[in-house]
């Protein structure tokens, strides 16, 4: 079937001064920097969120050694004391081994345990 | 309090990371347009120009709650002089290399006007070193790219500013560009 309309000739792409600008987008600067801020700031937050919900990640990259400073905890059993030492291994590996030591005390005692 | 610190720490180094993208890809985006659905040219400049501001601070925190917490023992010194730690050398003796350029690229800013714009110019590529430093830094001891989305954002960033880098550079190595 033969066209209506002769084919038009291929519009050639304009040049100089009269050529279309590429449109940027309407931001200002300040409004840039602004997003810039919020940005570094919300991931600092949320970050700061995620850290604190996961104190201990046992699959972290790095694990400094850490050094054995068990707290006392002052807690005395009616007829037993029971403490925890940390032996720092001696080994190049950073793990801690805990031990434990059951001692009787001359304590009085603070509970009573029912007798039948 | 050492938690604190450590938290601290975690989330400045995040921060810092995000911040150093946002200055990294400002300083592409006027040859690549990879912001021109944002703004334009002028306005991109201004931000990059203007990034150091989030940088710093984010970078200064980082390292500061690395100094005061006890468990990382960090010291003065490993903050200048890599690979001086007694843990993770090269994980931490890159973030090291990092600050050390990031310095560099800060001051032959502030300095420009002493330089010759091509002396600059070569100053300044060094933040892609830099750049390249504190992503392996990031995903080498980052603790919380433990996390799939974090690790997925982070990676993200940096394909995302590795690709218009690559961009740049074909740009730079353009024969129509050298004819110009």
């Amino acid at each position: 079937m033969k066209a209506n309309s002769p084919t038009l000739p291929p519009i050639p792409a304009r040049t100089g001064p009269d050529r279309p600008k590429k449109r940027s987008g309407p931001v200002p600067a300040w409004g840039l920097k602004l997003g810039g801020l919020l940005t570094t700031f919300g991931v600092f937050v949320s970050s700061l969120g995620y850290a604190n919900a996961h104190l201990y990640v046992t699959t972290a990259p790095l694990q400094p050694a850490t050094v054995a400073a068990v707290a006392t905890t002052g807690t005395t059993a009616a007829t037993s004391a029971s403490t925890a030492t940390a032996v720092p291994s001696t080994a190049t590996t950073t793990t801690t081994t805990l031990t434990s030591a059951v001692r009787t005390t001359t304590q009085p005692a603070v509970t009573v345990t029912k007798k039948s | 309090m050492d938690l604190f610190f450590w938290e601290i720490a975690r989330a400045s180094g995040l921060a810092a990371y995000a911040a150093l993208c946002i200055s990294v890809l400002s300083g592409l985006a006027p040859r690549t347009q990879a912001l021109s659905f944002l703004a334009n040219n002028r306005a991109v400049r201004a931000l990059h120009d203007w990034t150091p501001w989030i940088v710093i601070p984010a970078a200064a925190v980082h390292i500061v709650a690395l100094l005061l917490d006890a468990t990382a023992r960090i010291g003065i010194l490993d903050v200048f002089v890599p690979f001086l730690t007694s843990y993770g050398q090269l994980a931490i003796g890159l973030g090291t290399i990092s600050l050390d350029l990031l310095v560099v690229v800060l001051v032959t800013t502030w300095l420009r006007r002493r330089f010759s714009n091509n002396a600059w110019q070569w100053w300044h590529r060094v933040s892609y070193l830099g750049f390249g430093t504190m992503f392996l830094h990031s995903m080498l001891s980052g603790t919380d790219l433990t996390s799939p989305v974090i690790a997925a954002l982070s990676w993200a960033a940096g394909i995302g500013i590795a690709y218009y880098a690559l961009e740049r550079l074909g740009k730079a190595l353009n024969p129509a560009r050298i004819r110009a």
